[in-house]
């Protein structure tokens, strides 16, 4: 299930490479990479929220294009203002990156584990079963 | 895990999710770095990261090792002229000539007294940097300084001149590319150490000339020229190109 996104997020770069679409030049190449972080910040938010089973699509695809929009103007705000602001952007969604993924990995691991300690206690009680005497008829 | 909340509901992150990340990859590939962006890219650097930017395309490497082989050859020609001459004397007369020859063409290390003159960018802080206003040009040293300061020394009677090692020889050039200044087509970068062999009082003097070549930077910055004389200093041997394809002495009609 998890795969999908990721083939997704594939076919889309494979898309840009295979219409050969341009590299964007100079300073709006920055901006661009700069939205790219905040949108991978936003899709893992969203599996987190999945996760959770807190997902709301309308805030997901609102939150996605907000943030992207937010952090490019960001980003050009602060070539226009001399102060390089989009360090701060990369700081606070590097971090929320990292807390999302660490999450993602957590609810992944639990469920896992889960999911072995119930086969093993079901093995334990078919062998309980299995070497009860036969109830007599 | 809340049973109210239906099965159907719970999968629906999936294909959202799935959407957003095909547009991200597609975002990505535009937002991709080529050799192309990243040459418009390096526009929004500041001068000084520039620099460090373009040094970091010179292969250091590469041409320590062939200018080591270079002057290890010159070495060994010097040295088989000499074992030539030694068998007669008519070969004696004309290695003589020859090394005659290859020290005014600059081929070979010279010894001697001379003057040194230093030339760094203004450290003023006036002379800042702004992106959107550019640098101030007089606030860094130039091709034309350069230039002008060597062409000073051989005017008044430097006998060889060398900038940052490089030796000044006969197709020496000095060029501008963005931010750095070439001596026979190899970066040099600030501060720019050129050294002259001559009689330094006479090149003291041609350099502290009122209204000479280094005035103008002094009126600038007066810490951006520095002039000294020695007693004693090598220059290396031009190590540069010396093949030629065009240009052959003519013949001689006996």
């Amino acid at each position: 299930m998890i795969l999908i996104p990721i083939f997704a997020l594939m076919l889309g770069a494979f898309l840009g490479f295979a219409f050969h679409a341009p590299a964007i030049p100079g300073a709006y190449g920055q901006y661009l990479a700069v939205a790219c972080l905040a949108g991978f910040d936003t899709i893992c938010g969203g599996i987190r929220a999945g996760l959770e089973d807190k997902f709301r699509q309308e805030v997901f695809i609102t939150g996605f294009i907000s943030n992207v929009i937010i952090a490019s103007f960001l980003a050009w705000l602060g070539d226009q203002i001399q102060i390089d602001l989009f360090l701060a952007i990369a700081f606070v969604l590097g971090a929320r990156l990292f807390t999302n993924l660490s999450l993602i990995r957590r609810y992944g691991l639990t469920k896992w584990q889960d999911a072995r300690e119930r086969r093993r206690l079901q093995a334990q009680a078919q062998t309980v079963a299995s070497a009860q005497p036969e109830p007599n008829p | 895990m809340n049973p109210f909340v239906s099965r159907i509901n719970k999968q629906s992150w999936v294909m959202p999710v799935s959407g957003m990340c095909l547009i991200l990859g597609f975002m990505i590939s535009l937002a991709r770095v080529t050799q192309t962006t990243r040459s418009s890219r390096k526009n929004f650097l500041s001068p000084d990261q520039q620099v460090r930017v373009n040094e970091a395309n010179v292969d250091i490497d590469a041409f320590q090792r062939m200018s080591n082989e270079v002057s290890k050859l010159q070495a060994d020609k010097t040295r088989l002229e000499y074992s030539l001459a030694s068998q007669g004397g008519q070969s004696k007369v004309l290695n003589d000539s020859l090394q005659e020859v290859k020290v005014f063409a600059g081929l070979t290390k010279v010894v001697g007294p001379g003057i040194v003159v230093t030339l760094r960018d203004s450290q003023k802080d006036n002379a800042g940097v702004s992106l959107n206003f550019g640098i101030p040009s007089d606030a860094i040293i130039h091709d034309v300084d350069v230039l002008k300061v060597v062409n000073e020394l051989i005017a008044s009677s430097a006998e060889a001149v060398s900038v940052n090692n490089h030796r000044v020889a006969g197709n020496t050039s000095f060029r501008c590319v963005g931010t750095t200044i070439l001596v026979n087509d190899i970066k040099i970068a600030s501060p720019v150490v050129i050294r002259a062999i001559g009689d330094s009082d006479t090149l003291l003097g041609a350099m502290n000339m009122r209204g000479g070549v280094l005035a103008e930077i002094r009126q600038t910055d007066p810490g951006m020229v520095q002039v000294e004389s020695v007693k004693s200093q090598e220059l290396p041997e031009f190590v540069g190109n010396t093949t030629r394809k065009f240009a052959k002495p003519p013949r001689v009609v006996k």
